[in-house]
């Protein structure tokens, strides 16, 4: 073991006698959020956020790349909300059509925009934003070929993150708290379980395909009442074995995605889907902007609903790159309709302003359906985040 | 009109030889067009990979100014299209996004977007080419290779400017997403440099005037550019694209332009 671990010190030590490309970088980030009723368990109305976030990125010649970023979130209300966690900190090493990647990191997976059901890798840091799209660092080994017959991502997960939860006194949040100091696994290993997944993916002309499979700790955890807590939940992360397709096909303009997972481990096995379309319009009305049209319908099989999403987004291509994004999501069986409004700006060389808004809604609130978004009913929002970013 | 009927029937070899003449002229400056424009593209072959630093800088119609910078790498391909990445670099915000693309000579591109914030790689439609490129009077398609098999070409003149002299051709896209309808090219009549094109919009107005400068020669043959300007007659902005640190032969394999080469080419 101590031979190996010098022969590794050597071995890193290589690449930094190799002419080296550094860059030093940060993004300091101020955030608040106004809810616009009066919360139903006496939370405050009005969460404001810091986040810094430092990054190092070197390149040893294209022989490899060592990279850092880490995350460091302090909220004012929702202590649940405060992080500090390492995004990446990795080590990749390059060889002609192959990669491996050593350390902590996050990947992606997936086509469609409105949900992400294929996509597994990095647990979801889901008390940061609504949209589920903030992710936490993963510690992995991966390897990476790059082949005629495709591209080939093989992963050992080495160990568990768990997801974040707004607390007690976050907003956004379900009834009963969720006791994150005392999750419960389905492994003996608990957090220590190695996962693995593997992913082929490749294109033929217009054609994308991917496909997918992951083997260890769901990162959606099931709930059951808490044994420690009156009025908790205790996240309980079973053993589940996931494979996942995900299609694009371009027609002109037109994108078609597909995303289809089936599950087991969790009870019964279940399916869920997410397809639609992407089209943008460019310059329209004989103007600059672009208009993008985006629909998407998704379905899970636990739900037994399918809720559709229509969205919209005006690019106005100018020096700030000003963009306006409006969505709106609408549940058939249970009459929910939500929408969103989106918009960014860049002030500068440095910064950028982007707001934010969030409408909970209920076209008929006693039909007997469950409701999806009924804890939330309270949270309607409006949020304005500002970025700085250090660095050149 | 029955005059001339009567002349011909009357001299039907005349009529074969007033056909095949018609042919012919029609051909002869088409043809023309199409050689110039081969060897102008014979120019720009057997390099075998190129990288540059860009600065572009955005001119408003009041002369404020903004500047971008990005990366640029290029691989020959040959009897196909080329494959590039260009990565920003500023502003900071899109610091670190990239596109991969696969030019082709006859079908449309293929191309790739790649999101650092969201580690994500996006498949985008090359259609959507018409679109202006960071913001600045210059489009996607601007940015993209001018394969001769993209264009039907005219011969129209040769022009002296200024001392040097040019062949003037108009070409046609083909693509029926390009966000031109005509596009008059001047190529330099010694070196076969294109020197100026006059960018036509779907309503057939004359909209942009794209000029080229400071040629340099690499490899003894190469002849690139170091200065690119697009003015856009409409609006009354321009923009100007800088090239530096511009290198060859720099040992670019096919594997420095794959899917995984994008996800860290920042």
């Amino acid at each position: 073991m101590l031979v190996r671990s010098r022969k590794f010190l050597i071995f890193l030590s290589g690449f930094f006698l190799l002419p080296v490309n550094a860059e030093y970088m940060g993004e300091l980030l101020i955030e608040d959020r106004y809810f616009l009723n009066d919360a139903q368990f006496n939370q405050n109305s009005n969460h404001s956020s810091f986040t810094f976030s430092p990054e190092i990125f070197l390149n040893f010649e294209d022989k490899g790349i060592f990279h850092f970023k880490a995350k460091l979130r302090k909220d004012q209300e929702d202590k649940e909300r405060n992080l500090i966690d390492i995004q990446e900190l990795y080590f990749i090493n390059l060889e002609e059509s192959k990669e491996i990647k050593y350390g902590i990191s996050k990947e992606f997976w997936g086509v469609t925009e409105t949900a992400h059901r294929v996509d597994i890798i990095n647990q979801t840091d889901s008390s940061e934003s609504f949209d589920g799209e903030d992710k936490l660092g993963q510690p992995m080994i991966k390897l990476s070929l790059e082949k005629d017959w495709g591209l080939l991502d093989i992963y050992a997960l080495l160990g568990f993150r768990q997801r974040t939860y707004a607390g007690k006194n976050g907003r956004l949040r379900l009834p009963l708290v969720i006791d994150t100091d005392n999750p419960k696994y389905e492994s003996r290993a608990e957090n220590k379980r190695t996962d693995f997944a593997i992913r082929w993916s490749h294109y033929f002309d217009n054609f994308e395909i991917a496909l997918s499979h992951f083997s260890g700790t769901s990162r959606e955890p099931r709930f059951i009442p808490s044994q420690k807590k009156l009025s908790g939940l205790t996240p309980y992360y079973e053993t589940i074995d996931q494979t996942g397709l995900e299609a694009l096909y371009l027609i002109g303009s037109l994108a078609l995605k597909l995303e289809a997972i089936t599950r087991s481990g969790q009870e019964d096995r279940f399916s869920a889907l997410t397809a639609g379309f992407e089209y943008t319009q460019i310059g329209i009305l004989d103007s600059r902007l672009d208009l993008g049209w985006l629909f998407e319908i998704n379905h899970d099989d636990r739900i037994y609903s399918s809720p559709f999403i229509l969205g919209t987004r005006l690019t106005f291509n100018d020096n700030f790159d000003t963009q306006l994004l409006f969505g709106v999501s609408y549940n058939d069986s249970s009459s929910e309709i939500s929408s969103v409004i989106e918009a960014s700006r860049r002030i500068g060389a440095c910064c950028m302003i982007s707001l934010e808004s969030i409408y909970f809604g209920d076209m008929d609130e006693e039909n007997g359906q469950l409701k999806l978004f009924e804890p939330f009913k309270e949270d309607d929002f409006f949020r304005i985040e500002f970025t700085y970013y250090l660095g050149e | 009109m029955n005059t001339l009927n009567n002349f011909f029937l009357k001299k039907p070899i005349l009529l074969v030889l007033g056909i095949i003449g018609l042919i012919l002229s029609g051909s002869v400056s088409a043809n023309k067009g199409l050689e110039i424009a081969k060897l102008s593209d014979k120019n720009n072959e057997g390099f075998g990979d190129s990288a540059s630093s860009m600065t572009m800088e955005l001119i408003s119609k009041k002369g404020d100014v903004v500047t971008r910078r990005l990366r640029f790498k290029r691989l020959e391909v040959p009897e196909d299209g080329d494959k590039s990445i260009s990565v920003f670099e500023s502003p900071r915000d899109v610091k670190g996004v990239a596109i991969l693309s696969y030019a082709h000579k006859t079908k449309a591109d293929d191309q790739w977007l790649y999101l650092p914030a969201l580690k994500r790689v996006k498949r985008i439609a090359s259609k959507n080419k018409s679109g202006p490129f960071l913001g600045s009077e210059f489009t996607f398609e601007d940015f993209s290779f001018a394969e001769v098999e993209k264009y039907d070409y005219t011969y129209v003149k040769e022009e002296l400017i200024e001392g040097t002299e040019f062949f003037v051709i108009e070409r046609i896209p083909l693509d029926p997403y390009s966000g031109y309808t005509k596009q008059v090219v001047w190529i330099d009549k010694e070196n076969y440099t294109t020197h100026k094109v006059h960018h036509f919009d779907r309503k057939s107005f004359h909209l942009k005037t794209q000029t080229f400068d400071d040629y340099k020669k690499y490899l003894g043959f190469f002849w690139q550019p170091h200065k690119i300007e697009m003015k856009n007659h409409q609006n009354g902005k321009s923009s100007i694209l800088r090239f530096e640190d511009v290198s060859f032969n720099n040992g670019l394999t096919a594997s420095d332009f794959s899917q995984n080469s994008l996800k860290r080419s920042r």
